[in-house]
């Protein structure tokens, strides 16, 4: 372990910055403390969310995708990134176009439009998998930093889907990271952050918000969610922990959704890793804006001993 | 007859086959045959539907007689096929044999090139070119004989080793036959019952195995493996490390002085040993001491010391008393044979399914793999025969096979093949369900039914009569239920197109089978190589299943592909007939391709001695000088020392150095001297 | 082909319309559209049911993603993109991860959502998505209620993206109309559903 700083282009996404700012607020200031640096880059947009934008044009997708990493070519720095969605686009894309001439060359006929080349220089990475790697931060690192840990609490992690899956198209140095059906990792940062993680059952399955069904088809989403949910709460759950902001709004305007539309009450809080993260370094609700969740993260931070 | 020596002018023959339209269908035969008599020293050139036929190879007969040839060339298939037959043409017509030449039209040319007609005619043209460009300077050669030991080795005593062991020795020929493990019977002793007749495994079984070690014939040898192999088909000589077993056998004692001694496989040692570990016959279900059988019917019945755990504390020792069958001090020793043939009958281990962590094998308590299942059911197994569950040894009421399970896998994690036998026996443990737990429920998840032997669909028919359910759709997912240890099983009824969740009490993978991992050791001391699956390559899949290319070695079970009982037995029949036939002619011919030294050239530098895989080559004293020396038989004529000598001095018969520089320059200069 | 049956009652025509699949039904070029625009191989699909088995919305609706790889193999094409089940898939990947035939049946279903668009057979949600992209570059923009929180933070009230910087704007504009996304989107819009 170095006692280096790492230097990343931050890739925001959208709905972190523009409805939970407290997950990019947190991701800065902690991943300071571990000796990474998040710095802006600069005109990114959408990513374009995969489900929504893919399903419309791929070729599309893969051009918009190509212009954030180009960004991020033009600032010859490695992407770092804090949700699963943004990880598809932005990882998957670089990626392809690094490994397929055809579509390289018929996205940058494109990006020549706006005076843009995709060049293929740098990598991507999620900022989860990045504190898990021991190279850079790692677990006993990422438990020293923490001045606050957060004991006395039960968290079930969602992994997420397009961080992992499929795992053929994914490619992680640090072992046990890339297992799709069982892995452990993210217990290991939630332990290290003091929480106790539990286990309950399909805990890789989905959220249920993604591929656009979200906005097709609530109802349908929501009861995916609401699966999920009975699954966190048979293991008394005090809080749900997520890498992927989408996750997050599912998880959270979700249970109030699903108390609206289906009946049945839902008080879990929800909470994005950075966010924890930022509570065990000893960053406060009001740093974190939690009062932008829907559900309530006061019976998760009374528990907190 | 021809005369042999060199000086006569050339007078070549060439034979063009259409193939039918093989051949026909890409090149113009006519314009080929015009443009062969066009090439010096061509004195006859003559085209032939078929020339592998009988009126074909007479016509090859009768013109070697009528134009006084002093070689020929068929321009055909592949010399693979036919080479023999136009050899021994040759010879009936009054040819040395080796003066003939195949050039290959066919699978090197039309074949590949059938959208071009002008192409493929060309390039023919060159191939009859460069043929007779060689033939011009083919001498006479003549075959070596070697005689063939009297012996044969079968390497793996497993059904089809034991099989094959059998019919050699049998037929009269002494049979080494060698097993790693303390016992033999390989994996159809760890089985209950046997597909489709039912019958008892080890009850059919031991009869064979009792005749092994009894057959006058048979020389077994277990806890031994295959050191190493030097030399070529019969003359193998063999080194085998028979492992320390620190247990002396009846004969060993009685050698040693001890009159009465040795091992009479009582027992009493185990109970003192304190050293436990798990036993490998029982997948590791069960303990067993360092000292130790693997279940009562062994045989050889004798006791083995595993030394990697023995902690040589010498209590069994001391238990032994007068037997005084116990040497902790016993060491390998490595025992050369000489054998004419070998067959190998490696056998097969379980892919570890694991590997595949959606259905939990080795997470769950309650997801075991078919072999597991097999020593549970079986009575002399570690439950007494009784099925149960591992998390809490309750009876299993609704039990899941998942059928497929890392087998038909192209992800990279599983393999791509087939195992084969699975589908058989899961239909036998939804029987043995059926017979043992009246009131349980099976289910078979399934892509397909594989049921493709003699009586096999008549017994899927009846696993489905009993009330085994088939549920058409692979196992996407197995969850484990905290509390109770249930599994659920997740996949789709492709046949309703519903997505179904099962839960059940206790799961079985049929797991997919891979070559051992020793395997691929032992076949690369014999010469044999693989596919890319590991299994290990027959000779030709269709023509020669039990054979390998490497002469005098023969394939036996399911090392060679997965395959059931019945065919493994029938194989290892195939394989000892085919092993048996160079022993019993007595001598095999060897094709003459081997190096020659040039004495007056050598300067006995010894560089090629070393360059030989074959270590066919030594230094001698040859009237005052030190020169280099063939031992022919060893040769294979692979060229590396031709191709080395810095002096060229060595000649590489019916490939020389001249017979290739002029099919070179035939190619290059087209047709030019 | 034998005679057609036309009957003249519309409820008995459609009640026993002929369910046969026959050639006719296999449109040219629809697998190998959907292979190219995909890059996977449905035709090697053997039917085992391991992708609707790990789907999380085949026990919640009808959908059936091994019925969209059969129909993409024979050449069912408008029943597939006419299916409103083919916007049910989160893609959530879990088929594709565990397809033992290598296939990836979350982009066979891309694939198709794609040849859908340009039949214009797609959900609202989706054109919202590409106008917000098209006027902000954010699928979700920014809004007061988040820029006040922001400025609590520390932050700044807008993000370092185009929020920040809207001259990026008419750079992605420039891609989406390379495509002649934005147009294709106030099309369908305008026609209403």
């Amino acid at each position: 372990m170095s006692g280096k700083t790492h230097q990343y282009a931050f890739f925001l996404g959208c709905i972190a910055p523009n409805r939970y700012p407290g997950i990019e607020a947190a991701a800065i200031k902690t991943s300071k403390n571990l000796g990474i640096e998040l710095l802006p880059l600069k005109g990114a947009s959408c990513c374009p969310a995969p489900g929504a934008f893919g399903s419309i044009d791929l070729s599309v997708w893969m051009s918009m995708a190509a212009r954030n990493l180009v960004l991020a070519e033009q600032m010859n720095m490695d992407i770092a990134l804090i949700c699963n969605g943004c990880y598809k686009s932005i990882w998957e894309v670089n990626h392809k176009l690094k490994h397929h001439d055809e579509l390289r060359d018929r996205v940058n006929e494109v990006l020549k439009e706006i005076d843009m080349e995709f060049k293929g220089t740098i990598d991507v990475r999620h900022l989860a998998e990045i504190i898990y790697d021991e190279n850079i931060c790692g677990v006993a690192k990422l438990a020293d930093s923490v001045t606050t840990p957060l004991t006395g609490v039960k968290i079930a992690i969602h992994y997420g889907c397009h961080l992992l899956k499929p795992r053929k198209e994914r490619e992680f140095d640090a072992e046990g990271v890339g297992e799709t059906e069982n892995p452990m990792w993210m217990e290991e940062l939630i332990a290290a952050l003091g929480a106790e993680p539990v286990q309950y059952r399909q805990k890789m399955q989905c959220c249920g918000a993604g591929g656009g069904v979200r906005g097709y088809d609530i109802a349908h989403a929501l009861d995916i969610t609401n699966e999920k949910l009975i699954n966190m709460s048979e293991v008394g759950a005090d809080a749900i922990t997520e890498v992927c902001p989408f996750c997050q709004l599912q998880f959270d305007r979700g249970q109030i959704e699903i108390g609206e539309k289906f009946g049945v009450k839902w008080a879990i809080p929800v909470l994005h890793f950075n966010e924890l993260l930022g509570l065990a370094q000893g960053m406060s609700p009001q740093d974190l804006a939690l009062d932008l969740h829907g559900i309530s993260c006061e019976p998760f931070l009374n528990k907190l001993q | 007859m021809v005369d042999e020596t060199q000086s006569q002018k050339p007078r070549i023959g060439v034979y063009i086959c259409h193939c039918g339209t093989n051949i026909a269908g890409s090149i113009d035969i006519k314009e080929l045959q015009e443009y062969t008599l066009t090439i010096p020293d061509v004195v006859v050139a003559d085209e032939y539907q078929y020339v592998c036929s009988t009126p074909g190879q007479n016509m090859i007969e009768e013109a070697i007689k009528e134009h006084n040839l002093t070689a020929l060339v068929v321009a055909a298939c592949s010399p693979r096929l036919h080479e023999p037959t136009f050899r021994r043409a040759s010879k009936e017509g009054g040819m040395n044999q080796f003066r003939f030449e195949m050039a290959n039209i066919r699978e090197q040319n039309s074949w590949v090139h059938m959208h071009d007609r002008e192409g493929a005619t060309e390039k023919a043209k060159d191939a009859v070119r460069m043929a007779v460009a060689k033939a011009r300077l083919l001498e006479d050669l003549h075959p070596k004989s070697v005689p063939v030991e009297h012996a044969a080795m079968v390497v793996g005593a497993g059904i089809a080793g034991i099989q094959a062991a059998l019919d050699l020795a049998s037929s009269g020929i002494k049979t080494y036959l060698i097993e790693k493990a303390p016992t033999i019977g390989g994996r159809m002793s760890q089985l209950d019952k046997t597909f489709p007749t039912l019958d008892c495994s080890q009850c059919i079984l031991t009869p064979k195995m009792v005749d092994v070690d009894r057959h006058e014939n048979i020389e077994l040898m277990t806890y031994t493996e295959v050191e190493s192999v030097e030399g070529y088909i019969g003359n193998f000589d063999v080194t085998l490390r028979k492992k320390a077993n620190g247990v002396l056998t009846m004969e060993q004692a009685e050698a040693r002085g001890f009159v009465g001694g040795g091992c009479n496989g009582c027992g009493d040692c185990e109970p003192v040993c304190p050293v436990i570990k798990p036993n490998p016959f029982e997948m590791d279900m069960a303990p067993r001491k360092a000292i130790y059988i693997y279940h009562p019917q062994v045989v050889p019945l004798l006791y083995t010391i595993d030394f990697d755990s023995c902690v040589k504390c010498g209590l069994c020792e001391e238990i032994c008393g007068d037997k005084k069958a116990i040497d902790l001090e016993m060491q390998d020793e490595f025992i050369k044979v000489k054998v004419g043939t070998a067959v190998l009958a490696v056998g097969y281990e379980l892919f570890p399914i694991e590997k595949k962590t959606e259905w939990g094998y080795k997470r769950y308590d309650n997801v075991i793999t078919s072999l597991e299942f097999e020593r549970l059911i079986c009575a002399s197994g570690p439950t007494g025969g009784k099925v149960i569950r591992p998390s809490d040894g309750e009876t299993p009421k609704k039990i899941g096979f998942v059928l497929c399970a890392g087998s038909r896998d192209n992800t990279g994690i599983g393999k791509p093949y087939c195992s084969r036998f699975c589908c058989m026996y899961s239909l036998k443990h939804a029987h043995q369900i059926y017979e043992k737990i009246p009131d349980a429920q099976s289910y078979l998840f399934y892509m397909d039914i594989r049921s493709f032997g003699k009586m096999y669909e008549e017994f899927y028919y009846r696993i489905q009569d009993e009330g085994a359910k088939f549920i058409r759709g692979r196992v996407a997912k197995i969850e484990e239920d905290p509390g109770t240890k249930n599994l659920y099983v997740i996949t789709e009824d492709t046949l309703l197109g519903q997505p179904v969740n099962i839960e059940v009490d206790l799961v079985v993978l049929a797991s997919a089978v891979q070559p051992t991992e020793e395997t691929d050791h032992v076949r690369n001391l014999f010469g044999v190589s693989c596919s890319g699956d590991g299994w290990l390559n027959e000779a030709h899949p269709k023509l020669n299943p039990c054979g390998t290319t490497t002469a005098g070695v023969f394939l036996a079970g399911v090392c060679q592909g997965p395959k059931d009982i019945p065919d493994a037995v029938a194989q290892a029949e195939g394989a000892a007939a085919a092993a048996s036939i160079p022993i019993h002619v007595g001598e095999v011919e060897l094709e003459p391709y081997f190096a020659i030294c040039n004495e007056e050239k050598c300067a006995g530098c010894g560089m090629c001695i070393d360059l030989c895989p074959y270590a066919a080559l030594d230094l001698v004293e040859k009237e005052g000088r030190t020169v280099m020396e063939v031992t022919e038989a060893k040769c294979k004529g692979c060229g590396t020392c031709g191709g080395f000598c810095p002096g060229g001095a060595i000649w590489m018969q019916h490939f020389s150095t001249p017979q290739i520089i002029a099919q070179i320059d035939a190619f290059l200069l087209g047709g030019e001297q | 082909m034998a005679k057609a049956k036309s009957y003249s009652d519309e409820t008995l025509s459609v009640r026993l319309a002929d369910r046969y699949y026959r050639t006719d039904d296999d449109a040219p070029d629809f697998l190998e559209t959907v292979e190219k625009i995909g890059m996977t191989i449905p035709h090697m699909c053997y039917q085992c049911g391991t992708c609707t088995g790990s789907c999380p919305s085949a026990p919640r609706s009808s959908y059936r993603i091994r019925k969209f790889i059969r129909r993409a193999v024979l050449g069912l094409e408008d029943e597939a993109l006419a299916d409103p089940d083919l916007w049910l898939c989160t893609t959530c990947y879990s088929c594709t991860d565990r397809c033992p035939r290598d296939i990836a049946p979350t982009d066979v279903i891309m694939a198709m959502r794609n040849l859908a668009f340009l039949r214009e057979i797609v959900p609202k949600n989706f054109l919202n998505t590409v106008q917000f992209i098209y006027k902000t570059g954010h699928g979700v923009p920014n809004n007061d209620v988040n820029r006040a929180a922001r400025v609590r933070l520390g932050l700044e009230a807008e993000p370092e993206t185009t929020a920040k910087y809207p001259d990026f704007i008419p750079g992605i504009q420039k891609i989406l109309d390379h495509y002649g996304l934005k147009d294709k989107a106030d099309e369908i819009l305008a026609e209403g559903q």
